[in-house]
């Protein structure tokens, strides 16, 4: 779809796909609408291009609540919904970075700790903690975490090269603009929190993954109960009672309440 | 509150950021000092000046991003409902300021309008106070009325009790119109056998290329609505597919006289109710149930 403007039914069926969790139709998404939150970023530029960094993140990030959250129903193009929330994220950003905040001595050694433990996780794994893996490393409780990062968030310049740790040279920039550069770009969505989709399926151990995927043709040529028994070498009775407890896995699953642990940064 | 006391759900309209955390600073603060559970849902920047006022107390407060939980209602619900439950592990009761995110549509205020009718009925078995916070400035006529018909008790000045509160089911009755058919979809038959009928609605999820994670919520949830329909509706007539609006859409038809109940599927799990309309809710993106001369249909947009 690059290089052209989709049609509403193409932009439609890119909302609806994100909303259900499908990265390369959330990257398009992005994508597509950069130009336009950066022309509201422009308007609430004053305070620099550090500010403006951080403004378009802000505006990603709204762009994808809005995606979750609009219903063609409501008969407005998805760009005259989804501006409100950019245009009122960027405004509570603006209000945010104005905000006096003085930090107490505590405060500081806390940030310090958070910022080595994510240095740390960085160049061990070569990816972002989550806040559980962050909350380990430090020994502190998600709230005086969540605390410290609502401290710690800075706008990053578009300009500033990533770093070593990151393992490229590219600028933040750049790399907004360039898709190719496809593990960078995933940083700047996992940093949207993009992930919030609760994926069922990430419930299931692997068998109870293959038998469902094999039975229903999920992804997968259908097989009967007989084959999928063969390839794991068990009876299709024993494949009905995996099946059948995989379901009731996913049904017990969607009736709990979300669990908040384990959110990206 | 008491821990033997149940739902009160409450708003505060303010006028300003200092009104708004002077008063749900000083709410929470009577909660904690009386050891009950406390719960802030509100944007980051909210977030932020509620931490900031709490100060140390902010350690034990839980903090709801409202940008990840006001998507849908359906799942609104339920992430304060799993915060509330975290809370009565070890409180007797819990405290909740939920800053509400207004739309820019009619159509969205309508919808969420009717997320606080629900509200009124999804935790009523809990002891829960919740305070819906609105800021007035800005806020949409249509928006202020709506505040007055879903909560009994209003902060304006000082506590009102709202003369203008409709009884929930009937204001979701009013917000809903009848669900419009759907032509373009297809059916099948439906059969008592579960196992049939998700072999068979698979088939179609595969032939629309529904993503694998999304077929199994819809499998799941399909299932729910057609272990209804033969447990309560003497078995499935017909099952119908297709796509409408983007997003694969089931409809499971069946032969009994079906309920009335508009928020079926919103009360939070309980003793003596099903979970089965719960469940398929949070799969879904949408859950319609409606009366058609094909017979009593639940219809799900995935």
């Amino acid at each position: 779809m690059r290089g052209s403007r989709p049609s509403a039914e193409q932009e439609l069926d890119l909302v609806v796909a994100t909303e259900g969790g499908d990265e390369a139709a959330c990257r398009e998404l992005v994508e597509l609408f950069l130009p336009a939150i950066g022309g509201l970023a422009r308007r609430f530029d004053a305070g620099g291009r550090v500010l403006r960094a951080e403004l378009m993140q802000e505006g990603i990030a709204a762009l994808l609540f809005a995606a979750r959250r609009y219903d063609p129903r409501l008969k407005t193009p998805f760009w005259g919904y989804a501006s409100f929330w950019v245009r009122k994220a960027m405004q509570e950003l603006v209000a945010e970075m104005t905000r006096p905040v003085a930090l107490s001595d505590h405060a500081v050694r806390g940030l310090a700790r958070v910022r080595a433990a994510r240095r740390d996780h960085l160049q061990a794994e070569g990816a972002e903690p989550t806040k559980a893996q962050l909350a380990a490393a430090t020994g502190f409780t998600r709230a005086r975490l969540d605390t410290l990062l609502a401290v710690e968030r800075r706008p990053r310049s578009f300009d500033e090269p990533l770093g070593a740790e990151e393992g490229t040279t590219a600028t933040f920039g750049e790399m907004v603009a360039d898709p190719g550069a496809e593990k960078a770009y995933d940083q700047v969505l996992d940093r949207m929190e993009v992930q919030a989709v609760r994926d069922l399926a990430d419930r299931l151990d692997e068998r109870e993954r293959a038998v469902l995927s094999g039975h229903y043709g999920l992804g997968r040529p259908r097989q009967t109960l007989h084959e999928i028994g063969s390839d794991l070498g068990l009876t299709a009775e024993r494949i009905r009672q995996i099946e059948k407890a995989a379901l009731e896995k996913l049904r017990e699953a969607a009736a709990q309440p979300p669990d908040a642990a384990g959110d990206p940064i | 509150m008491s821990s033997d006391a149940l739902l009160r759900h409450n708003a505060f309209i303010y006028d300003s950021d200092d009104a708004y955390v002077a008063r749900s600073v000083a709410f929470l603060r009577e909660g904690l000092e009386a050891g009950e559970g406390c719960v802030v849902g509100n944007t980051r920047d909210g977030i932020a000046m509620m931490r900031e006022a709490l100060g140390p107390d902010a350690d034990r407060v839980s903090f709801l991003d409202v940008s990840f939980t006001y998507t849908r209602p359906a799942k609104t619900l339920a992430a304060y409902y799993g915060a509330f439950l975290e809370h009565l592990r070890r409180a007797p009761s819990v405290r909740a300021v939920a800053d509400v995110q207004v739309g820019p549509t009619p159509a969205d205020w309508d919808e969420w309008a009717e997320y606080e009718a629900i509200t009124n009925l999804t935790y009523s078995h809990l002891p829960v106070w919740v305070l819906c916070t609105y800021a007035a400035n800005g806020l949409p006529d249509a928006v202020l009325e709506a505040v007055w018909q879903t909560h009994p008790e209003v902060f304006t000045d000082g506590w009102q009790p709202s003369d203008q509160f409709v009884d929930p089911r009937e204001l979701v009755r009013q917000l809903n119109p009848e669900p419009e058919p759907l032509p373009e979809l297809r059916s099948f038959s439906g059969g008592e056998d579960l196992e049939v009928f998700r072999e068979r609605l698979a088939r179609e999820l595969v032939a629309e290329q529904v993503p694998g994670a999304k077929a199994l919520d819809m499998l799941v949830a399909g299932t729910e609505v057609a272990a209804n329909a033969v447990r309560h509706g003497a078995g499935i007539e017909e099952v119908r597919v297709g796509r409408a609006d983007g997003r694969f859409v089931c409809e499971v038809i069946d032969r009994g006289t079906g309920f009335d109940d508009p928020v079926a599927g919103y009360l939070a799990p309980r003793e003596g109710t099903g979970t089965g309309l719960w469940v398929a809710r949070q799969l879904s993106w949408r859950v319609e149930s409606f009366r058609s001369p094909r017979g009593f249909t639940v219809r799900m947009w995935l």
